[in-house]
């Protein structure tokens, strides 16, 4: 690696982009626009509201007079609450009560409130008086009421009086007469429902200091409140502690794309690319020059962003200080920015990486703006997750990429990072970590010849399928396993969601175990088979090559089953730290405590059949069979790609499990059984691993699990050492019986590129 | 200077079936020499440059540039070749000066060296008025004589031009093919593509004719004349040509019907 190149090919990049314009609109203009632009809008709104006072019908007004405290004052509300008051906020239509055809018939009742009939005919009335005159609400006061409202505490005195066994008498309620179908009338409503709320609140304090009582009778008890966060804090930080993490890493996505495609599809489009690759700068040296310059711009960008935001937000709140002070809201703290600009690094890293990547492989600009929003969407549920009230940095979130970075900020903001530093360090070697496999990758984009001479033709899927069926080549493409793994992924989905299988652990308890083993476990499997089957005899000529169905060496099955029973104690010590980790749901836990007892009601070949035997058969054909086989496949002259193989085969296999416990250790399994099936050229030791390894399960589960062992840590240390050292020694065979066989792996004839000139 | 040996390269098409871009081709040029590569669009002539420019890995066989391996020396290869592809490509937003010196930063120059061999080339090209022009305002051939200049900064032994006129004026075209004698003349070997028979008359010292990835005859232009069968017109490179490619069409034909 010679750096002097990095550094040549970084200022070249830089120096070009910092040239384009539209590059530059998207980091550094768009930001300082949109923020003030944004603050514009918010004071166009508030000054809107300010000055646009709703209008609201008033129905049988009478005055309030007396001992009453006043409610109208010509067309405006007497009551001046809220922020803009009541007072100018809401203009007023008077009419009287006559104007409803409902009350010149008579028919409004003397003495008691409007039926629920009654009411729908005077809502349709006042509807139709709304509409004439632009009102957006209306309130309806029944004839007397204010007399009634202003006697009510003598009547109410009387009463009690008298002892009387009938009930107190009634104020008949006015009407509120509201649409809530736009946000206009919606505010209407509020606004015309707190002044009314208001006015009511007076009328009672009043009427309790005329009767010589205490303001208590209202309110006995008052709390009084103490804010633990810092007065300068307040709700602010918790506020800007969501906000900012999710700004940040919407704009270093942002940032990092446009760069990116810019300085690959771009530059394929130009024809640049292929200059620069026969000048002495390594493909390493080029990747690494092009990822500093996107990085810096995915950096720069999530900061402008920021800056731009906290200005802004610094002058509105400032302009509308009231409104500030209600909501609680303040600027965002200053060391906690500084400390987000320093985690802003390694995940401005991570997406530069990954849209390099995509962009290498796009063909030309336009096709690599079509994968940003395959990047959003696949980012923004990881941003959105940690946003739960519940969700807090731990164990199992500090796992999760750019979930885990995202609690990092927040608790960096909330203060709260001196209790949670340990969890840091699984955050950033997770970040790390995937920062450096996107490298790689784009590396490898950059070295494949195939991704950079890729011609510009156009796809489209309905011929991709019938070239493919038409023409169909001995073993599958890497498409074709990537369209057979979302299948199954997608139709599981579906069909899960159709079965009719009851969500109680009562539900299941009363289904027959025939009908429960059809819905929940043959039904989804048979699924798997099916698809693989079809898209075996669909798209390739050779099945038996296919599903990896060759014989094995007899010593291989021998080595899977023991081997199987080798790595079970890590298995299970696996599934116990993943539980730990990612706590699963008490709904769920009895969920799969049901389904247990529901196959051990049966015979226990039966629940053997259907733990062991059909899952084995069913998801190594399509998982190590058709899939591993059709991801194996590689460029001309170039090796095998095996990792990709067998990582890309347990992640569809740890997909089609249920829940995310489940998952994660189906894609460690998944790992071995790719493993040994790549290394063997066969299923069939994956299958009587699979096999093996779930009648263990079944076994240990029906003997009463593993509790035996949970006192006796040195025999239970014991197996799990000795177990994995000889579970170590067979994978270490399996890795040699291909050597040993035919030299390097070829599954299918020469393997070749598409056609790049 | 250019040993290639039996080259091989082959990708696979839409059909699933092997396309051999190169069958097995073997040619020689030495120092001083423009030895071109003629034929039709697809006849792997680009490929075969992309290989020997290190772009591209042969599917099997051997080349060697200077005494070096493609594959296994391809950084010092890259030293010693300057390569001019057919798109003319440019960066649309550096000036030729930027682009010249970029690269010639990256063949590790020094900064005196570098800027006086570049005044020397911006000289002998007549690129001094357009130094400052950025690339997407430049012309065609503009562009192609940045594409040149940006190939001989580091005064390479070896330059290989992928079809360097195509798209090009009359006047500019005429223009590369002197800049290619003229480095010529100064010793260099010159790989030099093209499907134009006329610009192979006027440049180059010995020919391959290539065909679907095989050569179908090399030598000198006087050698291949001489060599042409009776009832071709004497003299007539483009006869001698078509009658090529048609022989190879007539027997690919007959081995298909005998398969």
């Amino acid at each position: 690696m010679q750096w002097k190149n990095v550094r040549l090919i970084f200022r070249r990049e830089m120096r070009d982009q910092l040239r384009d314009r539209r590059t530059l609109f998207m980091i550094a203009v768009l930001p300082i626009l949109f923020y003030p632009l944004l603050g514009v809008s918010f004071f166009q709104i508030a000054q809107f509201l300010r000055e646009h006072p709703s209008r609201v019908l008033i129905l049988g007004y009478e005055g309030t007079g007396g001992n009453l405290p006043e409610l109208i004052r010509q067309d405006r509300f007497a009551v001046a609450s809220g922020e803009p008051s009541s007072a100018t906020s809401v203009q007023l239509e008077l009419l009287p009560l006559t104007r409803l055809a409902f009350v010149r018939r008579g028919e409004w009742p003397d003495d008691d409130n409007l039926t629920a009939e009654q009411s729908k005919i005077v809502n349709r009335q006042i509807r139709a008086l709304m509409n004439r005159y632009g009102c957006e609400a209306a309130v309806c006061f029944p004839p007397g009421f204010f007399k009634e409202l202003e006697s009510y505490p003598v009547r109410f005195r009387n009463h009690a009086r008298k002892a009387s066994q009938k009930p107190p008498p009634a104020v008949p309620r006015p009407l509120l007469v509201y649409d809530d179908s736009s946000d206009k009338k919606v505010l209407a409503h509020a606004r015309v429902d707190r002044a009314l709320t208001d006015w009511s609140a007076q009328v009672g304090q009043e009427s309790l200091a005329a009767s010589n009582l205490s303001q208590w009778a209202a309110r006995p008890i008052e709390f009084s409140r103490f804010d633990l966060a810092e007065d300068a804090d307040k709700i602010n930080v918790s506020l800007w502690s969501k906000i900012l993490p999710f700004v940040l890493l919407i704009w270093a996505v942002t940032g990092a794309f446009y760069p990116a495609i810019d300085l690959c599809a771009g530059e394929k489009e130009r024809g640049t690319l292929e200059t620069l690759l026969t000048s002495p700068a390594r493909r390493g040296e080029i990747v690494l020059g092009k990822l500093f310059t996107v990085m810096l711009f995915s950096i720069t960008t999530a900061i402008l962003n920021l800056v731009a935001m906290a200005i802004t937000g610094r002058v509105v709140m400032s302009q509308l200080k009231d409104l500030a002070a209600q909501a609680d809201v303040g600027p965002p703290p200053l060391a906690a920015l500084f400390y987000l600009a320093l985690i802003l690094i390694p995940i401005a890293a991570l997406f530069s990486a990954v849209c390099l990547a995509l962009a290498a492989f796009a063909r030309s600009t336009k096709e690599g703006q079509y994968y940003l929003m395959p990047v959003i969407l696949v980012t923004l549920p990881l941003i959105l997750l940690p946003m739960a009230p519940s969700a807090e940095l731990d164990l199992g979130f500090s796992l999760i990429p750019i979930s885990g970075i995202v609690l990092l900020m927040r608790s960096v903001m909330e203060g709260t990072i001196s209790e949670l530093w340990p969890y840091a360090f699984p955050v950033l070697l997770i970040t790390f970590s995937c920062c450096y496999l996107a490298i790689r990758w784009a590396v490898d984009q950059f070295r494949s010849e195939d991704v950079l001479f890729r011609e510009g033709e156009k796809w489209d899927l309905g011929s991709w399928l019938i070239q493919s069926v038409r023409y169909r080549r001995p073993l599958p493409t890497v498409q074709i396993a990537v369209l057979c793994g979302v299948l199954i992924l997608v139709l599981k989905f579906f069909l899960e969601a159709t079965v009719d299988l009851p969500s109680t652990p009562s539900g299941i308890a009363a289904l027959s175990l025939a009908t429960f083993s059809w819905k929940a476990i043959l039904l989804p499997m048979l699924t798997i088979l099916g698809i693989t089957l079809v898209m075996t005899f669909l798209f390739t000529g050779e099945p038996r090559k296919t599903l990896a169905l060759r014989r094995p060496p007899a010593l291989s099955l021998l080595a899977a089953a023991i081997l199987a029973i080798c790595l079970y104690p890590t298995a299970t010590m696996l599934q116990m730290l993943i539980s730990q980790t990612y706590a699963i749901p008490q709904q769920m836990q009895a969920m799969l405590e049901a389904v247990e007892m529901k196959l051990a009601s049966g015979p226990g070949w039966v629940a053997l059949i259907l733990i062991a035997l059909v899952p084995a058969v069913c998801e190594e054909l399509a998982f190590r069979g058709f899939i591993l086989t059709g991801m194996r496949h590689s460029a001309s002259g170039q090796p095998e790609r095996r990792w990709r193989a067998i990582v890309a085969s347990s992640l569809f296999f740890a997909l089609a499990h249920g829940i995310l416990q489940q998952q994660i250790s189906a894609f460690f399994l998944g790992l071995v059984l790719g493993y040994i099936a790549y290394h063997a050229q066969s299923v069939w030791p994956a299958i009587l691993y699979h096999l093996t390894h779930n009648t263990t399960a079944c076994l240990a589960h029906a003997s009463g699990g593993l509790k035996w062992l949970e006192n006796q840590h040195y025999l239970a240390a014991g197996l799990l050492l000795g177990g994995l050292l000889l579970g170590g020694a067979l994978l270490l065979y399996f890795g040699r019986l291909d050597r040993q066989r035919s030299g390097p792996l070829r599954l299918d004839t020469p393997a070749m590129g598409s056609k790049p000139v | 200077m250019i040993e290639v040996r039996n080259l091989q390269k082959q990708y696979e098409d839409f059909q699933r079936e092997p396309h051999h871009a190169l069958c097995g081709i073997s040619f020689e040029a030495a120092a001083g020499e423009v030895f071109g590569l003629l034929g039709p669009n697809g006849a792997g002539k680009t490929t075969a440059l992309r290989i020997l420019s290190t772009v591209l890995q042969p599917s099997s066989g051997s080349a060697k540039v200077d005494d070096l391996d493609v594959v296994t020396q391809s950084d010092q290869v890259r030293h010693r070749i300057g390569f001019v592809s057919s798109g003319t490509a440019v960066y649309d937003r550096m000036t030729a000066w930027e682009m010249v010196e970029y690269f010639g930063h990256l063949y590790d120059i020094e900064d005196a060296v570098l800027e006086a061999r570049m005044e020397e080339i911006f000289d002998r090209l007549k690129m001094q008025d357009i130094r400052d022009r950025l690339g997407g305002k430049m012309s065609t051939g503009m562009k192609q004589k940045v594409s040149i200049a940006r190939a001989i900064v580091h005064d390479p032994p070896v330059i290989i031009l992928d079809e360097a006129t195509a798209g090009l004026d009359v006047l500019v075209a005429r223009a590369v093919l002197e800049i290619v004698a003229d480095l010529r003349d100064q010793g260099k070997c010159i790989i030099y593509s093209t499907h134009i028979m006329r610009e192979v008359e006027r440049v180059c010292d010995r020919v391959a004719i290539m065909h679907r990835g095989k050569i179908l005859a090399t030598g000198t232009l006087a050698e291949l004349r001489a060599e042409a069968p009776a009832g071709v017109k004497s003299g007539e490179m483009e006869e001698l040509f078509f009658d090529l490619i048609q022989k190879a069409e007539a027997s690919q034909t007959e081995t298909a019907l005998d398969g």
